[in-house]
C-alpha cells in the first residue's frame, strides 16, 4: 500500500515516491520488499454491493470517482482478496500468521482442518448432551474462532519506556489491531511450542480454541498474566506521556 | 432432480483441496425430515430417508434415497469394510447410512438369483471418483451378512501394495514376501465379521507351522485364524490357508462365500516396495496379492465375487483414470486379448 509506506518514513515526507525511485534508480542496486507501483495507481475495490448500485442512486462525488477510474490505472488484486461470502478477514488474518516459509496452501488447509475438528468435536458433544443441554451447546466453528480470539483480546497491554537509563514496563492502553494481532499470536505461539511433538496442528488449535471459548485454558492465562503486571506496574503509570 | 441440486450444493460450498465446509445452522437440523418412500421434499437441504432398512426389500423405489444400519451391526459385518472418512463421519454424526443405488440395487438383483451349482460370477463396480463404488460394495456386503453369506472383505487391497514396514521372507516359497502386520489385522477383522461359521468349518488337511506347532486335520478353521493372530510371523500362510480352505469347502453347501476386494487394480498394478538392494519388487511376488489372486479366479462354485476398481489409493496411475481398460492395463496386456480371463 502507498499510504501505509509513506507514514512509516517520516523523514522522506517531502519527497513523493516516484521521486525515492528516480534516486534509488542507481546500477547495482536493487529494491526489495517495496511496491512496485508508481502513486498513481490505485487500491482495487472488490466489494460487489458497490457496483450493483443502479446510476440513480450515486451522488455526484460517487459518479466523479468513477469517471477518473476510466483513466486511472489500478493495481491488481492480490489473489487472496474475494468477494465471496465465505471471506473472512480475521479468518485470512489468522492463517497468513500461521504461514510459515510462504506456504499459503498449507497454512490454509490447517486452518480447514482446524474448523472441521472443532465442529466435528461439538457435534459430537451435541448428539451427547440432553433436550435441555443441547439449546446451549455453539456448533458453528466460525462463532467459537470469533468468541474466542475476543476472550483472548488483553483489555490493557505493557509498553517498555526508557527513563534514566533502564526500561521500566509501563501499563498502557493498546490499540485495538495490536489487540487482535497479540490474540493470535498467543494462540498460536501456545499451539506451536507447548504441546507434545506428535500432535497435529489441527488437533492443538481445536483443543485451544474451545477452551478460549470457555474462558479457560494457558491462552486465557497468559491474558489474565498481562492484566496482573498492568495492575502490579500502576504505580509506574505517570511514565506515559500519551 | 436431486442429483442437480446435490452438484449445486456441493458447488457452493466447496473450499480448497476438496474439504466442505458448512456454515449450516441449527434450522438444517429440523428441516432432515423421516420419509416414507415416495413423497419427494422441495428443500434441497432435506435429504430423503427411507425406514426400510433391510438390503433385501430395497427396490427401484427406494432408489436415491439413504437407508441407515444399526451401529450394533456395524460393529460385526464392517470392522474394516469403510472408508476412514466414512467412519470419522458417523462417529461424529452417531449414524450410519448407505444411499441406495442403481449398481447395486441391480446387483443385490443378481446376487438373490445366484445359482449356486455355477461358477462364481465376478461383478466389477467401476466409475469416476465419488461415485459409490465403495458404498456400494459395502451395501451389497451388509445384504450378504443379513443372510448369512460368509464374507471375505479385503477393504483395500492398494494397502497391501505399498507402505510396508516389515517385508519378511515367506516361510512356505523362499521367492515371495511375507506382510506380518496386514496379515494379522486383516484376520482379526475376518474374525468378528465370521465368528459362527469358524467353529462349523473343518480343516481337510494337516499344517505344521514350525517344530512344535501344527494343525491337525479336521480341526476348526478357528485354531488357524489364532495361530495366524498369535504368531504373527505365520499370519499371511494363515491367510492363505483360509482362502485355500474356504475355496474348497464352498461348494460343499454348508455356506455361501462372498469374496469382496476394493481397489482390485491394486493386484495387477506396481508396488512401491523394495528389496534390500533397492529393486522393485513385482505383485506376485507377494504372498497374500497370489493368494488373492488365485481366491478371485472363478474357478469354485457356491458364491460370487464382488470387485470394485480405484484410483484414489493406485500407484502411478493418472487421476482421471478410471476405466477398466486404464486401470487394468497391465493385465489386458499380459493376456493379450480384448476382455480379460485370470
Amino acid at each position: 500500500m502507498a499510504a501505509p509506506a509513506l507514514r512509516a518514513a517520516p523523514g522522506w515526507s517531502g519527497l513523493s515516491l516516484g521521486a525515492l525511485r528516480a534516486v534509488w534508480r542507481l546500477p547495482g542496486l536493487s529494491q526489495v520488499r517495496w511496491s512496485r507501483y508508481g502513486p498513481e495507481f490505485r487500491d482495487p475495490l472488490t466489494d460487489k454491493e458497490h457496483y450493483r448500485r443502479p446510476e440513480a442512486e450515486l451522488t455526484e462525488e460517487e459518479k466523479h470517482e468513477q469517471e477518473l477510474k476510466k483513466t486511472q490505472p489500478i493495481k491488481a488484486a492480490p489473489s487472496t482478496k474475494t468477494s465471496s461470502v465465505f471471506a473472512d478477514p480475521v479468518i485470512s488474518k489468522f492463517t497468513n500468521m500461521m504461514m510459515r516459509r510462504g506456504n499459503k496452501v498449507l497454512a490454509r488447509s490447517l486452518m480447514n482442518q482446524t474448523l472441521e475438528a472443532v465442529k466435528r468435536k461439538q457435534f459430537e458433544k451435541y448428539h451427547a448432551a440432553s433436550a435441555e443441554e443441547r439449546a446451549a451447546i455453539e456448533r458453528n466453528p466460525y462463532v467459537i474462532f470469533h468468541r474466542a480470539l475476543k476472550n483472548c483480546e488483553p483489555v490493557i497491554g505493557l509498553v517498555p519506556i526508557l527513563r534514566g537509563g533502564h526500561f521500566y514496563q509501563v501499563p498502557a492502553p493498546i490499540a485495538d489491531r495490536r489487540r487482535r494481532f497479540l490474540a493470535m499470536k498467543w494462540m498460536i505461539t501456545e499451539c506451536r511450542e507447548k504441546k507434545h511433538r506428535r500432535t497435529l496442528m489441527p488437533e492443538k488449535l481445536s483443543h485451544e480454541l474451545l477452551e478460549a471459548f470457555n474462558n479457560q485454558g494457558p491462552v486465557i492465562k497468559r491474558k489474565h498474566d498481562m492484566h496482573k503486571m498492568a495492575e502490579a506496574n500502576r504505580a509506574l503509570a505517570h511514565y506515559r506521556w500519551w | 432432480m436431486l442429483k442437480g441440486i446435490t452438484r449445486l450444493v456441493s458447488k457452493a460450498y466447496k473450499l480448497d483441496s476438496g474439504r466442505f465446509l458448512n456454515t449450516g445452522t441449527q434450522a438444517s437440523q429440523s428441516t432432515a425430515v423421516y420419509l416414507n418412500n415416495q413423497i419427494q421434499v422441495e428443500s434441497p437441504r432435506a435429504i430423503s430417508r427411507t425406514s426400510e432398512s433391510d438390503p433385501a426389500k430395497h427396490g427401484e423405489q427406494h432408489e436415491g434415497q439413504y437407508y441407515s444400519i444399526p451401529l450394533q451391526d456395524l460393529k460385526t459385518v464392517f470392522p474394516h469394510g469403510l472408508p476412514p472418512r466414512y467412519v470419522m463421519q458417523v462417529k461424529t454424526f452417531g449414524e450410519a447410512c448407505f444411499m441406495v443405488r442403481k449398481p447395486a440395487l441391480e446387483l443385490l438383483h443378481y446376487l438373490k438369483n445366484t445359482n449356486f451349482a455355477h461358477p462364481a460370477v465376478r461383478y466389477l463396480l467401476y466409475g469416476e471418483k465419488g461415485t459409490g463404488k465403495t458404498l456400494s460394495l459395502c451395501h451389497v456386503t451388509h445384504f450378504c451378512a443379513k443372510h448369512d453369506w460368509l464374507i471375505l472383505h479385503i477393504p483395500d487391497a492398494h494397502l497391501w501394495i505399498k507402505n510396508c514396514r516389515e517385508l519378511l521372507q515367506s516361510t512356505f516359497n523362499k521367492q515371495r514376501f511375507d506382510q506380518p502386520l496386514e496379515a494379522s489385522t486383516w484376520l482379526k477383522n475376518f474374525k468378528t465379521t465370521n465368528e459362527r461359521f469358524l467353529s462349523q468349518i473343518k480343516v481337510q488337511e494337516k499344517y505344521v507351522w514350525n517344530k512344535r506347532e501344527s494343525t491337525e486335520k479336521g480341526s476348526p478353521l478357528r485354531d488357524i485364524v489364532e495361530q495366524g493372530i498369535t504368531r504373527v510371523r505365520n499370519a499371511t500362510d494363515a491367510v492363505g490357508i483360509v482362502m485355500k480352505e474356504l475355496k474348497r469347502q464352498s461348494s460343499s453347501g454348508m455356506f455361501h462365500l462372498l469374496v469382496a476386494v476394493d481397489g482390485i487394480n491394486a493386484l495387477w498394478g506396481r508396488t512401491t516396495l523394495k528389496r534390500e538392494d533397492k529393486s522393485p519388487i513385482a505383485p506376485e511376488e507377494l504372498a497374500l496379492v497370489h493368494n488373492l489372486r488365485k481366491m478371485v479366479r472363478n474357478d469354485w462354485n457356491g458364491g460370487a465375487i464382488v470387485l470394485t476398481l480405484s484410483q484414489t489409493g493406485s500407484l502411478f496411475k493418472p487421476r482421471k483414470a478410471y476405466m477398466p481398460h486404464e486401470l487394468l492395463e497391465k493385465l489386458l496386456q499380459k493376456k493379450g486379448r480384448r476382455s480379460c480371463c485370470f
